[in-house]
């Protein structure tokens, strides 16, 4: 590979190099850029490493209680942080499952953004958790919520040359939450997930919650979340809930499983899930 | 990979024909179609960029049309490789055209779409997700030009 390496000092001065270097990217961890540069799938001309940003790094608890996670932070660093609590806890859920430990030490929530595959196991718990994309560029900041960075297979809100600079999970009141990732093997890229949180208030609990590697996106339906409150421990309104996600659903045939199976597959991990939050399986 | 589908447009059956027999209006419908050159009456060599996420490839094309029944049948193959052949393509393709009286005309096409090399092993769930996005495009584009009313 005869890309060159740029190692910027502030985030103006990566978005300045990307904008002005045709064929440049963005390099964090690096954990999927180079299986794709050794594979030959991309041919970047230059990498802008992200490493020394200090605006990156890290997770804080911000003075209004929102949680903001830095893009450079390790998915190892987030299965571990205590910050972390209430319903934030499956952001940490999600990336303790994440490949293996030598990827959790190298990959990040913004490469993991950026590459947006759609069994990434931090979409469904940013989705479920109303995050926000805090996104740089060379024409300035913006803030895009999760429902609408992922535009397609693959696809991000971010224009050519912006950068993820954080996430931001505003603050809920606080409930059980749950990530369950269906894989063939532990290790593996999901065959589909459920990121799920229990959310009560005076009209009753509902459950939130997105299902991952279904369709480009996350799926979401926060009509049916209205729709099941109250219900969590009625079959049929649980059933119901999971063929409003099912309706949906956009997913692929490939190794990790059939299309057909992963739309049956949809209402009974949500099903599974809700169960085991709210306890009905521990009768 | 085998695609199928059918679309109907507001136009008499060999008005449609003569648009898809007609190189420069299909350069301007197929998505990521940067030139069509043509070789002789049935073979043109055309030029297409796709994109699949962080994906770029381009791939010239040589389009033979194998046999035609005007303004019924088109049978056509197109092969071609990416530059450096890091990748190749082949497409059989098969168009026919349904007249629905003052409704206009039915296109039913059938496709076999193959493709090797580094974007095979971006998976092929995705390339063919793509390829039906792809060909929503070409509808839309198509049915565009076929169609100024609905256009306007
Ligand atoms: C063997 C293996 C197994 C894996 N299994 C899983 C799994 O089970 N679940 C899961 O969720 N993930 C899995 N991954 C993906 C892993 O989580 C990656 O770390 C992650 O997708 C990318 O993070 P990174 O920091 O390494 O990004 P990089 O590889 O550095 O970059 C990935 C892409 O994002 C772009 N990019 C990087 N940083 C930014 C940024 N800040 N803003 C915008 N674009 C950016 C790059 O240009 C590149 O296109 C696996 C990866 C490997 C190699």
């Amino acid at each position: 590979m005869s890309a060159f390496v740029r190692h910027p000092a502030s985030v103006e001065e990566a978005v300045g190099w990307l904008a002005s270097i045709p064929g440049a990217l963005p390099i964090s961890g690096g954990a999927s850029l180079m299986a794709m540069i050794n594979a030959r799938l991309v041919e970047p001309s230059c990498l802008v490493n992200l490493e020394r940003l200090e605006e990156l790094r890290g997770l804080s608890l911000q003075a209004d209680g929102s949680l903001r996670i830095g893009a450079m932070t390790r998915h190892r660093d987030i299965a571990g942080s205590a910050l972390l609590v209430g319903a934030h806890v499956l952001l940490r859920q999600a990336a303790a499952v994440i490949a293996n430990r030598p990827v959790r030490n190298m990959g990040t929530i913004g490469g993991a953004l950026g590459h947006a595959d759609p069994a990434a196991d931090y979409l469904g718990p940013l989705r479920c958790l109303d995050a926000e994309i805090e996104i740089a560029g060379r024409s300035g900041r913006r803030s895009v919520p999760m429902s609408q960075f992922i535009l397609g297979w693959y696809e991000t809100a971010l224009a050519p040359g912006e950068i993820v600079v954080a996430a931001r999970a505003p603050p809920l009141p606080a409930g059980a939450t749950l990530y369950r990732k269906v894989a063939r093997v532990s290790g593996d890229f999901a065959t589909i997930s459920c990121a799920l949180r229990l959310e009560e208030d005076g009209r009753g609990t509902t459950a939130r919650a997105a299902i991952g590697a279904c369709g480009p996106a996350p799926l979401r339906s926060e009509t049916a979340e209205e729709l099941l409150r109250g219900g969590l421990g009625d079959a049929e309104a649980v059933a119901r809930f999971g063929a409003a996600l099912q309706a949906h659903a956009d997913p692929i045939d490939d190794v990790r499983g059939s299309a057909d199976y992963r739309l049956k597959l949809i209402p009974r991990v949500l099903a599974s899930a809700i169960a085991e939050l709210t306890g009905a399986d521990r009768g | 990979m085998k695609f199928a589908g059918a679309f109907d447009v507001k136009a008499p059956r060999p008005a449609v024909w003569e648009k898809i027999r007609d190189p420069g209006l299909m350069a301007a419908c197929i998505p990521g179609c940067d030139s069509i050159e043509k070789v002789s009456e049935t073979s043109y060599r055309a030029v297409v960029a796709v994109k699949v996420g962080p994906i770029s490839a381009r791939f010239s094309l040589v389009v033979d049309i194998v046999r035609e029944e005007p303004p019924t049948r088109l049978v056509a193959r197109a092969r071609g490789e990416e530059g450096g052949r890091a990748s190749a393509l082949s497409c059989e393709s098969l168009l026919s055209l349904t007249s629905l009286g003052e409704a206009g005309t039915r296109v039913e096409y059938e496709a076999d779409v193959d493709v090797t090399g580094r974007l095979g092993k971006f998976g092929l769930g995705i390339m063919r997700k793509k390829v039906e996005q792809l060909s929503e495009a070409f509808v839309a584009a198509f049915r565009g030009r076929l169609e100024p009313a609905a256009a306007a």
